[in-house]
């Protein structure tokens, strides 16, 4: 079926856009994830990608034609698919009219969004605080039902939803170099910094941020190529660590509580030795960069898998128990897969990283003579990094090693990790 | 195992204090009609002219004007005086002695005097006293910079607020409401002070704030034992002092709950509540808000004589367990 190409909303305050060049004609054949059109805005042009693989046709807005945000520029259609302009822009106006709710990236005839990212009719039906938590977890407002007096959203509709797919407020769009960020609690005090690992996203710490014992400020970065990131810089960990303190930088945050997963780890244990950044303490759980082995067969099976039944096996050497994972970490993997470009960044990152299936960056020597409070966590039982790599590190390093407990301790053990971060970071004051 | 706390009236908490200050402090006096021998419209002064003589327990005529004017006089010159209206409504009279004189001569005088005058002040409906002895007019005075305003809920804290107040350098209004001279509550001995500038947590709760001042204090504390049957736990802040506004506690308190509710007897429009809501409005706590903040106050009319009307005219804890149980429901 043809895949409508639309304009996407770059900007937040962005109602309409002025179309950029064309890097394809009519009729050419493209990959998903090319190059395929800029969008001109007051500040720079941003370039976006090809939605799907296929044949550019019904071109239907040049270079200079300023549009509303979400509409359709043209299609991709299948090699051999037909294809009839006409029918799909109708067929596009159609489906917009039997679905006013459908996503705005999708309806051609939606009228522009106005400046403001809430709407004034949101405005009225949302309490302050749904509209905060709203904000935070890149929920739509206009999309929640209200249990409130005149269908007004009240925190109880908004807190137990995941984010929606691709729905970050702050999603970066094409040419788009910044990371996307998530204030998961407010608090008192220095932020605690969540940094995930290989394949997973920021929404992967909401769990264990429910169990932390008092309300501290727990912010999260999506990595390069992950979540609602985009994959930018060259892969190597010194980008990861300059993407991510820029994003830090950006929020305020000079001085923090580290706490990084796997690859995320060892970005923290990286990001507590640059000069200028003030890490208070350093939790690393489950750490990559201590020592050369990984298991490839994992990364390479992960990255290949395409549906739930090929990814399963593999999710499945995470824990210990698989059920501690929760469903949200194969939704997450599953939904990247849906989406363009995700999983073909972090096939390109891992090629990067971890060349002929080995960790090609190391923070051993970084962790040889710590002066900020250090703990790691990791699992006995651990199949994706062998937990010996902790060993050898400098005395004042704490080592918390769960018997039964795989590479995710984070889920796997919650409450015990959640009281060893307050912990940490109380040592780190 | 420590001995329970002994046990006073409001009242007799009143004048323990003022007996404490008498006792320790030769400069304090006390004035007001009726005071003397008659022991005070609502027998708080009692017995105290016999225990200090007349000199220090000082009957006044009946002229709020010329008494207030006298403690004003009085207080620049160095004695400490403690004035008592028989109803608060009566402070009307005295209004340019307690506004335009004592709540400005310091200013005026760049800091040289001192006016370390209290104005104690019988308030509020319940009596039977109707539209004339009746009102709770403590938002006027909490409008005056100059001015330290207290509303003590407790036996306990209308002592240690007394004390502090006539040791107070500035000119104290405090308001007592009648119906809780009768109240009893633990009070311990001797001389302590309460801080005239501190709201106090009387509950903790997590599904909303109840903020009241004096009777409204206990009958928020009465509604939420109601709603705890209910599964909802109110917290209730106990403003205390007016002016200084404590409003950091209400602020912690409503980022906790996520929903305030403002109780209190005067007339609901322009009162203490529009306080309440507008510095949580204007803090950090409104993107914590869940609901509409909601206020109880008096109705829009005078105070009326039928028992009825009377009750009707200001919130009671029935009021206070619906508003509340609707803010944390959901359906306010």
């Amino acid at each position: 079926m043809a895949k409508e190409v639309v304009l996407p909303r770059v900007d937040m305050d962005m109602a309409t856009g002025k179309m950029g060049r064309w890097f394809v004609a009519e009729g050419e054949r493209v990959r998903e994830g090319q190059l395929l059109f800029e969008i001109a805005t007051d500040k720079a042009a941003m370039e976006v990608e090809a939605p799907a693989s296929g044949l550019l046709r019904g071109v239907r807005a040049k270079a200079g034609d300023e549009l509303p945000v979400g509409a359709v520029v043209g299609w991709i259609v299948g090699e051999d698919e037909e294809f009839d302009p006409d029918m799909q822009a109708l067929a596009g106006e159609l489906r917009a009219l039997l679905a006013p709710s459908a996503s705005r990236a999708e309806a051609p005839a939606r009228p522009a969004p106005p400046a403001s990212s809430i709407a004034p009719d949101e405005r009225g039906r949302a309490s302050p605080l749904a509209r905060r938590l709203a904000r935070e977890r890149g929920l739509d407002l206009a999309e929640i039902a209200g249990s409130g007096p005149n269908g007004r959203v009240q925190a109880r509709d908004v807190e137990f939803r995941e984010p929606p797919a691709g729905a970050e407020p702050q999603r970066a769009g094409a040419g788009e170099t910044r990371l996307n960020r998530a204030w998961l609690q407010t608090g008192e005090g220095a932020p605690l910094v969540f940094l995930h690992g290989f394949g997973a996203d920021l929404n992967g710490w909401r769990p264990l941020v429910r169990h932390l014992p008092t309300p501290r400020p727990a912010f999260a970065v999506d990595l390069p190529g992950h979540g609602g990131s985009p994959l930018v810089g060259e892969g190597s960990l010194s980008a990861l660590v300059a993407l991510t303190r820029e994003a830090l930088a950006e929020e305020g945050i000079d001085a923090a509580h580290l706490v990084g997963h796997s690859l995320g780890a060892a970005v923290a244990a990286a990001l507590a030795a640059e000069a200028g950044f003030r890490a208070l303490s350093l939790m690393l759980i489950a750490p990559a960069g201590l020592g050369p082995e990984i298991n490839w067969a994992f990364l390479a099976g992960f990255l290949r898998a395409r549906s739930a039944a090929s990814l399963t096996p593999w999710m499945r050497l995470l824990a210990v128990d698989p059920a501690s994972l929760g469903a949200g970490l194969v939704e997450t993997a599953l939904r990247q897969r849906e989406e363009g470009g995700l999983l073909e960044a972090q096939t390109r990152l891992a090629r990067a990283l971890f060349p002929d299936g080995v960790q090609a960056f190391g923070v051993r020597h970084l962790l040889a003579d710590p002066a900020i409070p250090t703990k790691i966590v990791v699992g006995a039982e651990d199949e994706i990094i062998p937990s010996r790599q902790c060993e050898g590190l400098s005395g004042r390093i704490a080592i918390h090693r769960f018997a039964g407990v795989g590479h995710m301790p984070h889920l796997e053990a919650q409450r015990e990790v959640a009281r060893l971060i307050e912990e940490l970071a109380r040592a780190g004051g | 195992m420590p001995q329970a706390m002994r046990e006073l009236t409001f009242a007799e908490a009143i004048r323990e204090a003022l007996a404490i200050a008498l006792e320790a402090d030769e400069r304090v006096v006390l004035m007001g009609e009726d005071i003397g021998v008659y022991g005070g419209a609502f027998q708080v002064t009692g017995d105290l002219v016999e225990r200090f003589g007349e000199n220090r327990v000082i009957d006044t005529p009946i002229s709020e004007l010329a008494g207030a004017g006298v403690a004003v006089g009085a207080a620049l010159t160095g004695t400490r005086p403690v004035y008592e209206f028989q109803f608060s409504d009566f402070s009307m009279l005295a209004m340019e002695q307690i506004v335009n004189q004592a709540a400005k001569i310091r200013y005026m005088l760049g800091g040289a005097v001192h006016v370390p005058v209290v104005f104690r002040m019988p308030t509020g409906s319940g009596l039977g006293g109707a539209a004339q002895h009746s009102q709770s007019l403590e938002a006027w005075f909490a409008h005056v910079p100059g001015l330290k305003v207290i509303e003590p809920s407790t036996p306990h804290d209308v002592k240690g607020m007394l004390l502090s107040a006539i040791a107070d350098p500035d000119p104290v209004i405090v308001f007592e409401h009648k119906l809780l001279y009768k109240v009893k509550g633990p009070v311990p001995e001797g001389d302590y002070r309460v801080a005239l500038d501190k709201a106090a947590l009387r509950r903790e709760g997590r599904d909303l704030t109840i903020v009241a001042t004096g009777i409204m204090t206990h009958r928020a504390l009465e509604a939420a034992a109601i709603l705890a049957g209910e599964g909802v736990e109110a917290e209730i802040v106990d403003l205390r002092c007016l002016r200084p506004f404590d409003g950091e506690t209400i602020v912690a308190s409503v980022k906790k709950t996520t929903r305030l509710l403002a109780v209190y007897e005067g007339v609901k429009t322009l009162g203490l509540g529009a306080e309440v809501s507008a510095r949580v409005a204007e803090s950090e706590a409104i993107d914590y808000l869940d609901a509409p903040i909601l206020r109880l106050g008096g109705v829009e009319a005078p105070i009326p004589y039928s028992p009825v009307l009377e009750k009707a005219a200001v919130p009671q804890v029935e009021d206070i367990v619906a508003a509340a149980r609707s803010l944390a429901q959901g359906r306010a």
